[in-house]
């Protein structure tokens, strides 16, 4: 079995009395792919948050990829996203009046520097390179997801989060995304960790862990 | 009043100290103990050529030392434009030498020996007094460490070109030197330009067998005067002063990034990217601290803070033999070493000159006036007479003696009453010098 790449010990996250995410232990082997399930307010986003250095949590231990993150400061912090973690999010988060290629490239520009011809090859991998002048609102709800995941993989993370990332997707565009998705696990060896209500999306992952209340209260696996 | 002049000196050497230390890092100790043994061999030489050397004489050593600096600097500066485009610059068996810490003692020291020159003239008065450039020395080490100190707090990114290095060193050296008004080095470089202009001018007329009116018209001389300016001899000074510092900046900025085709991952080949790039930016602070830094040296230079002594021309007449007689005694004490000036006319025609007694104790008589510049007339303070229109300084030493900008020498005799001089010569020596030249420049007083 490959290393951990995440490992939570007693991670906990309370907002004033109210505790969204108790204790929890959590080891996340290398390039393995991650559902987290359970209802609103389970907790889901707000592991996800947290292990995206988004969140600091109230208690508990938290090593990312080997780096202590309650260690971080705040630029330490900023510099781990951007250079551990990708992020796609159920509602894109694409700038409305830059095209699909330039939003692909503003990730390039916060991580380093722009290259075009990268950005290109990225958009062409998630089969958009007919659709690079675009502009979000001209792209349908599976071409700006495929934008979206263009954008996280560019510049080459180790964990790639999904936060309901087929939430508003029919079933053709979502199985169209998650199959991306395993593709480019296959070839960058990320590992990926993904909120979803839906079972079946879930069920693309090696591993589902579901919270209730912020509990871990079951964990299945679903490819050997 | 001599500790608090003593500031900009110590500021420029805590500065230099400061980017030393930054830019050969590693090597903290060497630079230390280098730069504390530059800045008390500087002492101690100055302190011997005091000794030894009267009037001007170390003064005009140390300036052409600082003067030799910035030439260096343009030597650097250019070099560093080639060969900042080049990834692998071959390095001769010289260039290997001087790339040791060798090179880095020789660095420091030189910079240290010049600070510590610069610091001594503020005592030239104190000469024989031991006790004040010891003190210096303390205060110098003590910057030292505290400059030493203050540099551990500089973020590891910013590190500094070797150019780069050199611009601010070199820019604080002629900052220290420009706050004594007798190591100005902006005021002569700007008269020198004037000077080259009006020579220029005058050889091309020569050598092309022009003569002065044949074909020239009196008013094309309102435009040819023009390049006889201060304003040419300030923008030209400007050019030479800040180019080297504009050199450093270009050769920064077209030093070539790392090679990355061989990096697999495109992220990782931006990073790297970003990183030498980030790092070029900071390396620009250099050469623009350093143009500042010679900018507020110029500015010293233009307006120092110095109260110059302008007595106000006292009319003077002529006796029925034509001559002019100045007491040695009287209301005006010609001895006292400060300049006394005088104001004659005759026939519609004046002249305005000067009487100072010399450091060599002897009366000279000049007028207030150049044969180069405008006859915006001198004024006297530490040691020196300064032109007014071009800002340049003439030691005391020198004044009676003809050239440049010095005032020009008039005939007089010295007796032990008081000077004699002929008023009618006077005249038309201010006529055939100063007015001849002012119509050259069209703007005749």
């Amino acid at each position: 079995m490959s290393s951990a790449i995440i490992e939570t010990t007693g991670l906990t996250r309370s907002y004033g009395d109210i505790c969204a995410l108790k204790p929890l232990d959590l080891l996340v082997p290398e390039g393995e792919w991650l559902s987290v399930m359970g209802h609103s307010g389970s907790g889901k986003s707000t592991l996800l948050n947290l292990v995206g250095g988004l969140d600091r949590p109230s208690a508990g231990s938290l090593r990312i990829g080997g780096e202590d993150l309650l260690a971080l400061s705040e630029d330490g912090l900023a510099r781990f996203r951007r250079e551990f973690v990708g992020i796609i999010f159920q509602q894109h988060h694409l700038i409305p009046y830059l095209t699909a290629l330039e939003n692909a490239m503003l990730a390039q520009y916060f991580h380093s520097i722009p290259d075009e011809a990268e950005a290109r090859s990225a958009l062409e991998r998630v089969g958009l390179g007919h659709r690079l002048k675009n502009r979000p609102g001209e792209l349908s709800g599976g071409e700006q997801q495929r934008v979206c995941i263009a954008r996280a993989i560019i510049n080459s993370p180790k964990l790639l989060l999904g936060d309901e990332p087929t939430g508003n997707l029919d079933h053709k565009s979502t199985v169209m995304v998650l199959e991306l998705l395993k593709e480019l696990r296959a070839e960058e060896r990320f590992t990926i960790i993904m909120v979803t209500h839906n079972p079946e999306v879930a069920a693309w992952g090696d591993r589902t862990i579901y919270l209730d209340d912020g509990i871990l209260v079951r964990e299945e696996r679903t490819r050997p | 009043m001599v500790a608090v002049k003593l500031i900009p000196h110590l500021l420029s050497w805590a500065g230099i100290v400061f980017v030393l230390a930054r830019g050969v890092a590693g090597r903290r100790s060497t630079v230390a103990s280098a730069a504390i043994a530059g800045f008390t061999a500087g002492v101690v030489s100055v302190s011997v050529l005091f000794r030894f050397f009267q009037g001007d004489t170390p003064y005009v050593i140390i300036r052409d030392i600082v003067g030799g600096s910035l030439l260096l600097l343009w030597g650097v500066s250019v070099t560093a434009v080639y060969r900042s485009n080049v990834r692998e610059f071959p390095l001769s068996w010289g260039g290997r030498l001087v790339d040791t810490p060798f090179r880095t003692i020789i660095e420091v020291l030189a910079a240290g020996i010049l600070a510590g020159a610069i610091s001594t003239c503020r005592f030239s008065d104190m000469a024989g007094s031991a006790l004040p450039l010891i003190l210096l020395v303390l205060a110098a080490t003590a910057v030292v460490f505290a400059a030493m100190a203050a540099e551990k707090f500089l973020p590891q990114s910013f590190t500094m070109s070797h150019a780069g290095l050199m611009a601010i060193v070199v820019g604080l050296l002629i900052f220290s030197a420009s706050s004594l008004i007798r190591l100005d080095l902006f005021s002569p470089l700007t008269m020198k330009v004037m000077k080259f202009a009006h020579d220029f001018v005058h050889q091309f007329f020569e050598s092309m067998l022009i003569p002065d009116h044949l074909f020239i018209r009196d008013y094309l001389w309102g435009y040819i005067g023009f390049l006889f300016g201060k304003e040419v001899g300030f923008w030209g000074g400007v050019f030479i002063w800040f180019t080297p510092v504009i050199l450093v900046a270009i050769a920064i900025g077209l030093e070539r990034l790392p090679a990355v085709a061989h990096i697999r991952q495109g992220a990782e080949r931006r990073k790297i990217l970003a990183a030498a790039i980030r790092a070029r930016r900071i390396r620009l602070v250099i050469p623009c601290v350093a143009a500042v830094i010679l900018a507020a040296a110029a500015y010293r230079s233009c307006f120092p803070s110095v109260e110059y002594w302008d007595p106000k021309p006292v009319p003077v007449s002529a006796d029925p033999s034509g001559e002019i007689f100045i007491p040695r005694k009287g209301e005006i004490d010609l001895e006292d070493g400060k300049l006394h000036k005088y104001l004659f006319k005759q026939g519609g025609k004046e002249a305005r000159f000067f009487v100072l007694m010399t450091p060599g104790g002897k009366l000279t008589a000049v007028l207030d006036a150049c044969a180069i510049c405008k006859p915006d007339g001198y004024g006297q303070a530490e040691g020196t007479v300064i032109c007014y229109y071009c800002r340049t300084l003439i030691p005391l030493e020198t004044v009676g003696k003809p050239g440049g900008c010095n005032p020009v020498p008039i005939s007089f005799t010295e007796k032990a009453d008081g000077v004699h001089i002929d008023g009618l010569k006077l005249i038309n020596d201010w006529g055939s010098t100063v007015q001849a030249t002012s119509r050259i420049k069209g703007e005749g007083k």
